[in-house]
């Protein structure tokens, strides 16, 4: 129960892993100057095909706390545990989350309805409070500023949804990473028929996004995936529809991008959405 | 059942029409290329082209980012550079035309390779470099046709220099100094087509529809006028099919092309009048004079 | 016969040609008159391919000048010894036969039905009508020959360079090229003929060079073919000296023909 003194910057802050940027980005909202938050998938990384480095393995044997998304996300982690041999104590930040289905298995992406980002936070508070209860009151201060912050987004989300008239509210988009935000709402990701990101489409494969596109009446083009982005705009002019702009999903971006924390990474995704789908 | 197969795609959707038109100009301005590169031997010259852009392209890159434009223009400079000093030294040494040419297309790389390297990115230029034609716009299609239209206008006027050069170059430096000029302007004529068709198309397009035609119609005919014909109808056969094949299945559009021409040309190599194998096989019996 | 325009001599004023530095015609004097017909004989490397290449200007002189003086490079027509023509260049006789025509037609200028019947007259000279659709790589040795021929009949040249032309044909082509030859030296054409046949050159040529890399004889046929001259030209060395020093000019005499 007593904390070690750790060898930190700030004198007694709490050594903390987070397996990817947007939980990096709770864990800093909540543990403030208290805690030590190194993540492991980076700025612009990519946590579903993420290759771990020896580092990686040191910093988690020096973590007092590890949080990890769970829902099957960092199919890498279990390995990379076992040869750290790490004995913090291992928060799954997705507890008490009931999690849709993306195929055959859990969608991993809760994250994207801003009412799962406090459940989120809560959990994460819990974890930081159990593991250094001296600055109990500084996490729960934190987290409950954070979570007003975070109803605040989830007004902005939905205001912003309420100005798009409800039979645009619907984009076609290889991004699959969307669930949660389409169900919470209400804006539909229709995913291309047939059509892997990787390959270079047939003209069978053009033909069909058009024909679905046309008939579903959908108002705009998330394909930024595809590859050629003269190919998106050739289909958005034969539909009519717009081409979207980026929408970032898996990760925060650095310092230089358009979304190096979690809120500005919703309101960035909303503000797309909305300039695509508006009148 | 047939008009579903063949014309109701393009009367249905624009991209499918666009494409076809793309493809018809590529083959009338590559396709008489094509067939000169074949009998002249450089018919590696469009892979050797594809690399010896990259240090126009690097450096279009890093003046004005990731601009096509910009990058296409570096592109076409590389590529006349490359192949006009290729041209010159060829013709003024002893050094055969694929040799120049190859020693300069990989000094052109390697100087590419380093530019992009200094700058630090990762970026696969060249990759951003190259099109689809299923996604022609306005001005790459403008482009393209641009292009048709030089080549055949410009080939018109070189045509017999560039024709005696190639069948007796000896005779040509003594009875004109039309061989240089009509060289060079056949290798800028080279390079036009095969960097905007890079870019427009990309390079299995750009170079597939130009050499295979020529190596099509080597079956068919043993004159050189008769080849170009069969050569164009050739490779405007090839893009019609390929873009259906590629309608009607999952074949990608670009190696759909490539394949019906590859078909046509396995087909030529077996059946073709001049030359093809089962005629060598089984000759039909010879004339009484 | 076509209109003759007096022009000047063939000059050659020391004229040395050669291949990196080694002399293959060494210092070369002498003139050669409109309407000559010249036959250039010696030994295998004695430098009449290189002279020729000279004085139709592929090749620069190492030292020396050759005038030409008045005629225009399309004056002049050139049959090669081994033609670096690609046999397998998709083109009818035909065709090829008809690129003769440059002087006239320009690379622009088309292909009328006069144009058509001279090319047609040339085939039927050279004993080649019928063979006009036939691809160039169909043809044997001596028709290849017979096709060279009628392309120089119909570039109407002024002065004529024949480097071997009778080499590894047969008989009756032989003489049906040469009764050629002798009808352009009667319409007062200048012909060259680098020649390895000394009885065809005795019975056909008034006039001989003997070459042996420097000039041996050069005049009348009966006095340079004569047995102590082609002796001394076949004392010369064929292959090239890689130790030979620098050359000093000699003043050799001019030998006019």
């Amino acid at each position: 129960m007593l904390a070690f003194a750790s060898p930190a910057r700030a004198p007694g802050a709490l050594e903390v892993v987070a397996s990817f940027s947007i939980i990096g980005d709770f864990v800093k909202n909540v543990g403030g100057d208290r805690v030590n938050v190194t993540t492991l998938v980076g700025p612009n990384g990519d946590v579903h095909v993420y290759a771990p480095a020896p580092a990686d393995a040191k910093k988690i044997a020096d973590a007092k706390l590890l949080v990890i998304n769970g829902l099957g996300l960092e199919g890498w982690l279990p390995r990379l545990l076992q040869s750290s041999g790490g004995k913090a104590p291992i928060t799954v930040a997705t507890n008490g989350i009931a999690p849709l289905r993306l195929g055959s298995d859990a969608d991993p992406h809760a994250w994207q309805s801003v009412a799962n980002a406090k459940i989120y936070v809560a959990n994460i508070s819990d974890a930081l409070v159990a593991a250094d209860p001296r600055d109990a009151e500084a996490f729960r201060a934190n987290a409950g500023r954070y979570a007003a912050e975070l109803d605040a987004l989830e007004r902005e989300v939905r205001a912003a949804v309420a100005q798009i008239p409800p039979a645009h509210r619907k984009v076609i988009s290889t991004h699959d990473a969307f669930g949660y935000f389409a169900s919470a709402y209400g804006i539909e990701f229709v995913a291309p028929t047939g059509v892997s990101t990787e390959a270079e489409p047939s003209a069978r494969d053009v033909a069909k996004i058009i024909s679905q596109i046309k008939s579903a009446k959908i108002p705009a083009v998330f394909l930024e995936n595809f590859g050629d982005p003269r190919l998106v705009s050739r289909i958005a002019a034969e539909t009519g529809s717009k081409v979207g702009g980026t929408l970032f999903s898996d990760a925060l971006t650095d310092e230089k991008g358009p979304c190096p924390t979690y809120i500005e990474m919703v309101r960035h995704n909303i503000k797309t959405l909305t300039s695509a789908l508006g009148n | 059942m047939i008009h579903d197969v063949l014309i109701a795609p393009f009367t249905e959707f624009e991209f499918m029409r666009r494409a076809l038109a793309a493809a018809i100009a590529l083959s009338l301005g590559g396709a008489p290329i094509g067939v000169f590169l074949m009998l002249r031997r450089m018919s590696l010259v469009g892979d050797a082209m594809a690399h010896a852009i990259l240090p126009g392209a690097a450096i279009g890159f890093l003046l004005s980012g990731l601009n096509l434009f910009a990058m296409t223009t570096g592109g076409l400079i590389a590529g006349f550079t490359v192949a006009i000093l290729a041209g010159v030294v060829s013709r003024t040494t002893g050094l055969k035309e694929d040799a120049s040419l190859a020693t300069f297309y990989l000094a052109s790389l390697a100087l590419g390779v380093t530019i992009v390297s200094i700058k630090g990115t990762n970026i696969d230029l060249l990759h951003v470099l190259f099109g689809n034609i299923l996604a022609m716009d306005d001005q790459t299609l403008l482009v393209v046709a641009f292009n048709a239209t030089i080549t055949l206008l410009v080939l018109a006027v070189i045509y017999r220099p560039l024709v005696v050069e190639s069948v007796d170059p000896l005779f040509l430096r003594t009875v004109s100094r039309a061989g240089a000029p009509a060289h060079l302007a056949f290798l800028a004529l080279v390079v036009i087509n095969l960097v905007n068709g890079f870019q427009a198309l990309g390079t299995l397009l750009a170079v597939g529809l130009m050499i295979l035609p020529a190596g099509i119609a080597r079956f068919w005919s043993r004159d050189i006028t008769g080849m170009i014909c069969i050569a164009v109808i050739a490779a405007i056969a090839s893009g019609y099919a390929g873009l259906v094949l590629s309608f009607q299945t999952k074949v990608p559009s670009g190696p759909a092309i490539i394949l019906v021409a590859t078909a046509l040309y396995v087909g030529s190599v077996l059946f073709g009048k001049v030359g093809g194998l089962i005629r060598q096989i089984f000759p039909a019996p010879h004339l009484e004079a | 016969m076509a209109a003759q325009v007096q022009f000047r001599q063939i000059q050659f004023h020391d004229v040395t040609l050669g291949y990196d530095r080694h002399p293959a015609v060494h210092h070369l004097n002498g003139e050669i008159s409109t309407g000559a017909l010249l036959a250039v004989v010696g030994p295998n490397g004695a430098g009449k391919s290189t002279l020729f290449r000279g004085l139709v200007g592929i090749l620069k002189p190492l030292a020396g000048s050759i005038a030409t003086g008045g005629l225009d490079v399309r004056d002049i027509a050139y049959l090669p010894q081994t033609a670096d023509i690609d046999r397998s260049f998709p083109i009818s006789v035909f065709d090829f036969v008809g690129t003769g025509l440059w002087r006239a037609t320009g690379f622009l200028g088309g292909i009328g039905k006069a144009a058509r019947e001279k090319i047609a007259q040339a085939l039927a000279a050279v004993g080649l009508t019928g063979f006009e659709n036939r691809a160039i790589d169909t043809l044997s040795g001596g028709q290849m020959q017979r096709m060279l021929f009628a392309r120089v009949l119909l570039q109407d040249a002024r002065l004529i360079v024949l480097d071997e032309p009778f080499n590894a044909i047969d008989t009756k082509t032989s003489a049906d090229l040469l009764a050629l030859v002798k009808r352009w030296h009667a319409e007062g054409r200048t012909v060259l003929a680098a020649l390895h046949d000394m009885d065809l050159v005795r019975g056909n040529f008034p006039q001989t060079l003997l070459l042996a890399r420097e000039p041996v004889a050069w005049g009348a046929t009966s006095e340079v073919l004569t047995a102590e001259n082609l002796v001394a030209a076949r004392r010369m060395c064929e292959a090239f000296d890689d130790s030979a020093a620098p050359c000093v000019a000699d003043d050799v005499p001019s030998q006019a023909a």
